[in-house]
């Protein structure tokens, strides 16, 4: 340590440089990761708050909502089932709405319309605003992001190729679908809306799309042999199953795994020719007594010190940089993401140190001698 | 015994088949408070000689003898201790370590043993000052005129209180003046701490200052009995 703060103290310029560098990286890192994780939260918020264990699909619909369609009634049966606590019915669609709140505003917004019973552990917490009524069926809760469009409690929403008309009454934080905004209504308001062609709820008068379970010691293979034409996963397999959501994840953690990949031979590059240039000098130290450990601890050190100021500095500007990203961008920074990205990165980094650790450990001392004969 | 015994040191180098003899069956005492010198041309073993008394290099055949310890048979773990606790290098100038300063370039041979404490650190500042360097304690190397850094050199090799010195070529970049106030303060440290100090050195005008010439050929030892200038420009000749 003593030697690796000396050092830094020294050459300001070429470590704040080097320093730099990592700075970019971390940045880089932790912009992707918000990215990434605000991508997945749009794509899938509202069924990652579910607060379930198990989704039961139609057998077939391959673990997603909208090609699955069940019958309500099915509820009883699988209620009965061992382990089974709680079953709530779900359903969703896409669609658009229009303010018709008298402000003359004709600009349409894309939403998804999710169906749920009022009162079940599916319906999310008002943060202003009533819950919703099974008795007021025009009622809706919004997610809060519509604000930002103009809209607020108390206004009549017109479905967009549809007759039915809503009202919202509340509205709940974080709930986005399929990247759009959610509109939590009653099941029945839904099928209204849902099965308006005739047929298209395959005959079912009664139909949903999917139940979610609470019970986190379901067997899923046994659920599926009681009931006939269905299938269980877990919550995690459900959200990989939304449209999109794999996709988009593997893009941006193939990004994340490259960039990383490419950190450490940077990295690893540069501690390395900066610890060739200084052979001569380990060769000194070495015939005045020092022992691999203690250059091997100076060079480590160093990397640590480096490396750690540098991702503190990165994890300031991704905060920095959050602050005045447009509106639009899905940006969600999680402090947990941060924390296993950092630590990460500082591995990464003191691991690539060792390349140039294991180079320290051949110089020959006789260098210090100038002249090996 | 305290000081430093070579006991018929060989050094070969196998280059292919052949072999390169560089010190042919070797033998010198050195005792606490002897300054001896070494001189030869370039080739003739000096370096390699200096390497195995310093504990850089293993000899071939023969024993070498630091402060009663036989060092042939150790590791290059152990070799690194006897260097850190045993040996002090005087090395040609610009191997001071770039970014410390003068008193940490002394401390940070204490830090190598463990911890600084506040008796090394006195004994650095007293070793600093006996070299007249007291007002160039917190310059770094490139602040000191070549004599200052070689003589911050000199200080680092007496900070361990080894009982042995070892100098190599320590006024190769010198003037003559500065060459002669070098040496002449190596040798009053040596006595004065009585240490067991060999100086290889092509300069010739620096032997005055030492007890005992040695010169170098071929890998043999040579011991000149007259070390004056003449005497080896005479042996020089022939």
């Amino acid at each position: 340590m003593f030697l690796a703060l000396k050092e830094l103290k020294k050459g300001k310029l070429r470590f704040t440089m080097i320093g730099l560098i990592i700075v970019l990286i971390a940045w880089l890192v932790f912009i992707l990761s918000g990215l990434g994780n605000g991508l997945s939260t749009l794509s899938a918020a509202s069924i990652k708050n579910m607060d379930a264990d198990y989704v039961v699909y139609e057998k077939g619909s391959g673990s997603t909502f909208s090609k699955s369609l069940l019958s309500e009634s099915l509820i009883s049966d699988i209620e009965k089932q061992s382990n089974v606590e709680v079953v709530s019915p779900f359903g969703s669609a896409m669609g658009a709405i229009l303010n018709e709140d008298g402000s003359g505003n004709e600009d349409k917004t894309d939403i998804a319309i999710l169906g749920i019973n009022p009162g079940t552990f599916l319906e999310p917490k008002v943060i202003e605003g009533k819950q919703l009524d099974q008795g007021n069926q025009l009622g809706v809760l919004a997610n809060d992001g519509l604000k930002d469009q103009g809209y607020k409690i108390g206004d009549s929403l017109a479905l967009d190729g549809s007759m039915e008309k809503l009202k919202i009454i509340g509205f709940v934080e974080n709930e986005t679908y399929n990247h759009l905004p959610a509109l939590f209504t009653t099941m029945d308001k839904w099928r209204l809306y849902k099965f308006s062609a005739p047929g298209s709820n395959n005959g079912m008068e009664d139909a949903v799309n999917a139940f979610v379970l609470q019970g986190p010691n379901v067997n899923t293979e046994t659920l599926d042999k009681e009931i006939k034409g269905i299938e269980t996963v877990s919550k995690n397999k459900a959200i990989q199953g939304m449209p999109g959501y794999t996709a988009e994840n593997g893009t941006i953690m193939m990004m994340l795994v490259f960039l990383i990949v490419i950190s450490a031979f940077v990295i690893a590059v540069f501690f390395y020719v900066l610890t060739i240039q200084k052979t001569n000098q380990f060769g000194v130290m070495k015939a005045i007594g020092a022992s691999n450990s203690f250059i091997a601890n100076a060079i480590v050190s160093q990397v640590f010190l480096l490396s750690l100021i540098g991702i503190l500095v990165g994890i300031a500007l991704t905060y920095g940089t959050a602050l005045i990203l447009p509106e639009g961008m899905p940006f969600n920074l999680d402090v947990k993401l941060v924390v296993i990205y950092g630590v990460l990165l500082l591995l990464i980094s003191v691991l690539s140190s060792l390349i140039s650790v294991r180079k320290i450990t051949k110089i020959d001392p006789l260098t210090a001698l100038g002249r090996v004969e | 015994m305290a000081g430093l015994q070579l006991e018929n040191v060989s050094k070969i180098y196998k280059e292919g088949d052949s072999q390169v003899i560089a010190l042919n069956n070797v033998s010198m005492t050195v005792e606490p408070g002897q300054f001896v010198a070494i001189i030869g041309p370039s080739g003739s073993g000096k370096s390699t000689f200096l390497s195995i008394a310093g504990a850089l290099l293993q000899a071939s055949k023969g024993k070498v003898i630091i402060d009663g310890v036989n060092i042939a048979n150790l590791s290059e773990k152990q070799l690194s201790q006897v260097r850190l606790n045993e040996i002090g290098f005087i090395l040609q100038t610009s191997n001071l370590i770039p970014y410390l300063t003068v008193l940490d370039q002394l401390l940070v041979v204490k830090k190598m043993a463990g911890a600084v404490r506040a008796a090394d650190k006195a004994f650095a500042k007293e070793l600093l000052m006996e070299l007249g360097l007291s007002s160039k304690l917190n310059k770094f190397p490139n602040e000191l005129s070549g004599g200052e850094r070689q003589r911050a050199a000199i200080a680092r090799a007496f900070m361990n209180n080894s009982k042995i010195i070892l100098a190599d070529e320590p006024t190769a970049s010198l003037d003559s003046n500065r060459a002669h106030e070098v040496v002449k303060l190596i040798s009053k440290e040596v006595k004065a701490r009585k240490k067991a100090a060999i100086m290889v050195t092509h300069d010739e005008r620096m032997l005055e200052y030492c007890d005992r010439v040695y010169l170098i050929e071929d890998g043999v030892l040579i011991p000149l009995e007259d070390h004056s200038l003449h005497a080896v420009k005479q042996l020089r000749g022939k």
